[in-house]
């Protein structure tokens, strides 16, 4: 698709061509249209939202928590609709962890309830002057100021409101103490514990004084060729659901995970130092299986049902009861600081839903003061005179409550890895982070195609834009790196897409679902035919958009690089004991996927291809 | 012989794909809020995801309370019917289980008529947490499990064409009672 002409083919389903535009300083909300050609570049989800990031750049500079500040919601063509997983909405910001281009993505059901509202996307900017909630009802908007829900879980907030417009049914994306506090890896909740994780959304809610999004839809979504989107679907659950790992899936979910990475050396133990941990066994499916599951919870219209309900039955945490943990938690909150104890896992996990921490910073950040405790980097009065030991229950649930509320050693942990290196500089070489966003849960050290993966993830370090570490695994060490590179930019090209869409790619990742099908999803549902090929070259271009939005913040070729720990600290136990990544080699490898990329040897995009995102969301 | 749509909540996981499949299948629109057939989810007081869909009672309370006549019956299926209906939502509230429905766009409230004998929610379902089962048959799945249960299993590995297999069977040693 030639992507400086303005498209000329007509969309016949998919939008409802309007997003939704609140602007909370002056208590008004209005509707934006947009045209075909401006849905066929952008798609949806994280395309629409990295094109009104960047319209609200061009108007002047923005302080992630100030009111000028705009956060996107927004789920994608396919959202809510009846093929596999189409539950997935995007949060889309500037964000406050990392001070550039933020996004992440929760599961449930709001997505699908924010489309059959009648809206492809809201935007949200300003302040509200008290603590207030957004109430669409069908598209229809009121600011309702609530100050009874100041201090209030976010699980907690979401029954209150549910009881407040007495409806059972709406879904409610809520944030908890730690958003209000401006937490800077503050999360979103909906769905019971649902998270929209990474990058600090909570706090840009906090700071907009909006605590909640409460949505009640009930619309028919727009489809071209309905009874071709079934053919496609049941085949596509069919299928699904004849996969041989199917089963095993809906009854361990991601945390089948563990036993995977453990076995494979890469499970982040003690602060990523290790990628073996002796207790696996404690903290794996099976443990969760055999004591606390007690139910298994979907995303909408997802066959998978990855969720696991778990309750602890006895001992001191008796009681305690979550929507998790997921992989990435169980090992955050419990390798990687040392915890064995399955409950107590479940209890931190608990705890950051309710407050509204996302639980990969959290269990990062622990991580770190254990180290540097252990290591002296840090002394007994900056730690607040807790003691840092490796699998300290109560000290890890104590710094989740001293983040949220912003006490004492919380207050600088609530500042992102960025304000702990500002605060103690000794700590940057032994915090694992990129653009100030903390690792997610897998080593880098021994799979380059990783650390690259996690060095030029537009986000900061995570794992949703590039996971290749089993690929790379599997396919050995002697891969080239021409091939890792492609490899990369191909997970950072299709991973996105699917959040353009509105859908999860676990069906693909995890159960080996055809990519190619979405081209058929998106063709049935908009009435234009399409490939694979083509929806990728959009999600290829938006790439470089939202790269754009963080070259303007600063960003270049010396934010690229994955955490040091990669390089100059090898594992001491497991397959990959002394293995450490090569500098010279990371050095080649960058330089291959910018030249792949189109980027400059700095990791700039050139000035002409930005001109293309500078156009309306009507033609003329 | 009449057949039931029996529910599981325990095996339900709250996707929503038998709201989706019964819209399409029965309105012909993407609306789960326009299907026959409602996922609850309730959490965390206490902890439960149950689908909410017509009974086929064969006492109607829906029918009895009905003015105008319109709940009809076939071959054990109850529907209403929209010539007769006069959308005082009656049968709404006096269903037992909250199994009929309204929505705004809609003339009259809907409810479950089994697809007119094969209910497509029921093959849709990933987790089988909807049975459509031969009246005779509901409880089944209880009386097996209740035999299941049942006092002291004892087991025999034997190997069966190389294959290492086990055979339960009831104690009757410790089939007292003791417990």
């Amino acid at each position: 698709m030639p992507t400086s002409k303005r498209e000329t083919r007509k969309i016949k389903g998919g939008y409802f061509w309007k997003i939704l535009w609140v602007d909370l300083d002056q208590g008004e909300a209005k509707t934006l249209e947009f045209d075909d050609a401006f849905a066929l570049k952008y798609i949806g989800g994280r395309g629409f939202g990295a094109k009104l990031v960047w319209d609200q750049l061009q108007k002047g500079a923005i302080d992630p928590l100030g009111p000028e500040n705009i956060l996107v919601i927004s789920p994608g063509p396919l959202g809510g609709l009846y093929l596999p997983a189409s539950g997935k909405t995007s949060f889309i910001s500037i964000s406050p962890e990392t001070g550039i281009y933020g996004d992440s993505n929760m599961g449930g059901s709001f997505g699908a309830e924010l489309r059959q509202a009648g809206l492809d996307a809201v935007a949200i900017t300003g302040k509200a002057r008290t603590l207030s909630y957004l109430w669409i009802d069908n598209g229809n908007v009121k600011i309702i100021p609530s100050e009874r829900l100041k201090g209030k879980g976010s699980l907690e907030t979401e029954g209150m409101i549910k009881e407040d417009l007495k409806d059972e049914h709406i879904k409610v994306a809520t944030i908890g103490v730690a958003g209000e506090n401006q937490v800077r890896f503050a999360c979103v909740t909906s769905d019971w514990g649902r998270n929209s994780g990474r990058t600090g959304i909570g706090a840009v809610m906090g700071s907009k004084n909006l605590k909640a999004v409460a949505l009640r839809g009930s619309k028919d979504l727009p489809v071209f060729d309905l009874p071709r989107l079934r053919r496609a679907s049941e085949a596509a659950f069919q299928t699904l659901r004849a996969s041989k790992n199917f089963p095993f899936w809906q009854e361990q979910g991601l945390m089948s995970v563990i036993d995977y990475v453990n076995e494979a050396g890469v499970m982040p133990t003690f602060n990523f130092k290790e990628g073996v941990f002796e207790h696996a066994k404690k903290v794996n499916g099976y443990e969760m299986l055999s004591k606390y599951k007690i139910g298994d919870t979907s995303c909408f219209a997802c066959p998978m049902a990855c969720g696991n309900v778990c309750l602890v039955k006895e001992g001191r945490y008796r009681g305690t009861v979550v929507e998790g943990p997921e992989y990435e938690t169980a090992c955050m909150l419990g390798s990687n600081v040392g915890v064995q104890n399955f409950a107590a896992i479940l209890k931190g996990n608990q705890l950051c839903d309710e407050l509204g921490i996302d639980t990969i910073t959290a269990g990062n950040l622990i991580g770190v003061l254990m180290e540097a405790q252990e290591t002296g980097l840090l002394s007994e009065k900056d730690l607040d005179g807790l003691s840092y030991k490796w699998g300290s229950e109560e000290v890890i649930l104590e710094t989740i409550q001293r983040i949220a509320h912003r006490k004492g050693i919380g207050n600088v942990l609530a500042e992102g890895s960025l304000g702990v290196i500002k605060q103690w500089p000794q700590l940057r070489p032994i915090i694992s982070q990129v653009k100030g966003l903390e690792q997610s849960a897998y080593d880098a050290r021994i799979a380059i195609s990783m650390a690259l993966g996690y060095a030029t993830s537009d986000i900061g370090a995570h794992h949703a834009r590039a996971w290749t570490i089993a690929k790379e695994l599997e396919m050995g060490m002697d891969w080239s790196l021409e091939k890792k590179a492609n490899l990369v930019i191909y997970h950072q090209t299709l991973r996105p897409l699917f959040d353009m869409l509105g859908v999860c790619r676990l069906p693909w990742i995890e159960l080996g679902f055809d990519e190619n099908q979405y081209a058929e999803f998106y063709s049935a549902v908009t009435g234009v035919e399409t490939t694979l090929t083509e929806l990728l070259e959009r999600s290829m271009l938006l790439y470089d958009l939202t790269r754009a939005i963080s070259i303007k913040m600063g960003v270049a070729r010396k934010d690229d690089y994955p955490p040091d720990r990669v390089f100059n600290l090898p594992m001491t136990e497991g397959p990959h004991a002394g293995k450490v990544l090569k500098r010279e080699e990371y050095e080649e490898i960058l330089d291959i996927y910018y030249a792949k990329r189109g980027w400059t040897k700095e990791g700039l995009v050139d000035e002409k291809k930005l001109t293309a995102f500078n156009d309306p969301l009507m033609g003329t | 012989m009449s057949w039931k749509l029996a529910v599981v909540p325990e095996r339900c996981s709250g996707c929503k794909i038998c709201e989706l499949v019964c819209s399409i299948q029965r309105f012909g629109v993407n609306n789960p809020k326009k299907s026959a057939i409602r996922v609850m989810v309730v959490y965390p007081h206490p902890i439960i995801r149950m689908p909410i869909v017509c009974r086929q009672c064969k006492v109607a309370k829906c029918m009895e309370n009905c003015p105008t006549g319109a709940i009809i019956q076939k071959d054990g299926i109850y529907d209403i019917d929209a010539e007769k209906c006069i959308s005082c939502q009656q049968c709404v509230i006096s269903c037992p289980f909250g199994a009929i429905f309204l929505h705004d766009e809609m003339e009259t409230p809907f409810k479950c008529n089994l697809c007119n004998g094969t209910p497509h929610c029921v093959d849709a379902c990933p987790k089988n947490a909807l049975l459509f089962l031969p009246e005779h048959v509901l409880g089944q799945a209880q009386r097996m499990a209740s035999v299941l249960k049942y006092g002291h299993m004892k087991e025999v590995e034997y190997v069966e064409k190389g294959e290492r297999k086990v055979r339960r069977y009831a104690d009757i040693e410790k089939g007292n009672a003791e417990d």
